[in-house]
């Protein structure tokens, strides 16, 4: 049964206060989730004052100046910082999104930093991100023929490339799956608005042969169905995709499909 | 906190199934034509709310005990009945599992067929019976 309140254990408490910059006139304040599972406290809600004046315009670059000036211990992911890698999305001002093409002037007032929700947190804002993964693998995201493989390479036809536009740019950041109350409440059944994107971009490739056999993988009331179009990921997705059609065109498909 | 006795090589197996394959899809359908129907019906349930507003019980007699109305009327709160137990259903998967699921939807089928059942077979019996 689906339990709605943290435990007392998980609440996150009010953390310390870190110390102005010296001399720096512009200043933006953070509150940033905290969390050290060697040790026995709660979740704390640390609070840092950055100086905007030795800092880039990006939360990643607030972050990086925390780590690098105040505070060492803050655990975060990052690598790529211009939103291709998908390993800084975490959820700022309430909102998932990648920390790395967030601006901080994007928001006034102090800047709220969470991990991405609902997910098992390693450290900081590192969440455990193996469920989501195994998901994707769920998927099969490759390639599946029946035919003898070609001399030169699987071709397919402009307008049928055209059909994975929307589709294949997803970065799999999680943002997505993360904001989706029917993943929260059931994200080890439920593949989640990322893996059904991938899906779906793998259903309708013209070069895959395997469209049944995936279909009757995905025909399950938890896999596919928990979808109840909320469109979270929709709006949170910083790509600017839509997984929320995305699986609307997989429901399809199986109306289709039992129709034939 | 969500269930966590679902190992990752089962999350990963594409194979796995957590449910009734084929019932799902017939539920999805099942849904989307009786919410269909809702929709159609909604303009004869508007018209009898509205014809009756203010009457007394003889007039809705009347009203309801004309086939044209009542047999309809009786045909859109069976598929209303149905419509609201696939809704529910949808709801008691999300947050519950195991036997308080099946006891919740134990409850929620027993309480659509009292409503269909006494609501349909009050119109029947007005329509045939006066």
């Amino acid at each position: 049964m689906a339990e709605l309140t943290l435990r007392k254990a998980d609440q996150p408490q009010k953390g310390k206060t870190w110390p102005k910059p010296e001399g720096a006139t512009r200043l933006r304040e953070f509150h940033i989730y905290r969390y050290d599972p060697d040790k026995a406290d709660n979740p704390r809600i640390d609070t840092y004052f950055v100086d905007l004046d030795n800092c880039g315009p990006m939360i990643l670059d607030a972050l990086l100046y925390i780590k690098n000036r105040i505070d060492p211990t803050l655990t975060l992911r990052r690598s790529c910082r211009e939103g291709i890698c998908g390993s800084c999305s975490m959820n700022i001002n309430g909102l998932n999104t990648l920390a790395c093409t967030k601006g901080m002037d994007d928001s006034s007032g102090a800047i709220k930093i969470y991990p991405l929700p609902h997910m098992p947190v390693v450290k900081d804002l590192v969440p455990d991100l193996t469920t989501f993964y195994a998901q994707h693998r769920a998927i099969e995201p490759w390639l599946k023929t029946t035919s003898p493989t070609p001399d030169k390479e699987w071709t397919q036809s402009i307008e049928d490339r055209a059909k994975l536009d929307g589709l294949y740019e997803c970065i799999l950041c999680a943002c997505c799956s993360t904001s989706c109350p029917s993943y929260w409440w059931n994200g080890e059944k439920y593949l989640g608005p990322a893996a059904l994107l991938q899906a779906y971009r793998w259903l309708i490739d013209s070069r895959d042969e395997t469209t049944s056999e995936r279909l009757d993988n995905l025909e399950d009331p938890f896999k596919l169905y928990r979808c109840h179009t909320i469109m979270n990921c929709a709006k949170v997705c910083p790509k600017g995709l839509n997984p929320a059609k995305a699986i609307a065109q997989i429901k399809k498909m199986m109306v289709e499909r039992k129709a034939a | 906190m969500r269930e966590t006795v679902i190992s990752q090589a089962t999350i990963a197996n594409p194979k796995s199934h957590y449910g009734n394959a084929p019932a799902s899809t017939r539920h999805f359908i099942t849904q989307r034509v009786t919410g269909g129907f809702n929709v159609l019906f909604l303009g004869l349930l508007l018209y009898v709310v509205v014809a009756l507003a203010g009457q007394d019980r003889s007039d809705m007699v009347a009203l309801l005990g004309n086939a044209f109305v009542g047999l309809p009327l009786a045909a859109l709160i069976c598929i209303a009945a149905v419509h609201m137990r696939n809704g529910m259903r949808d709801v008691f998967e999300d947050y519950f599992a195991g036997r308080m699921y099946s006891l919740a939807m134990m409850l929620n089928t027993l309480f659509c067929l009292i409503v269909a059942l006494a609501a349909a077979g009050a119109l029947v019996k007005l329509v045939f019976w006066g």
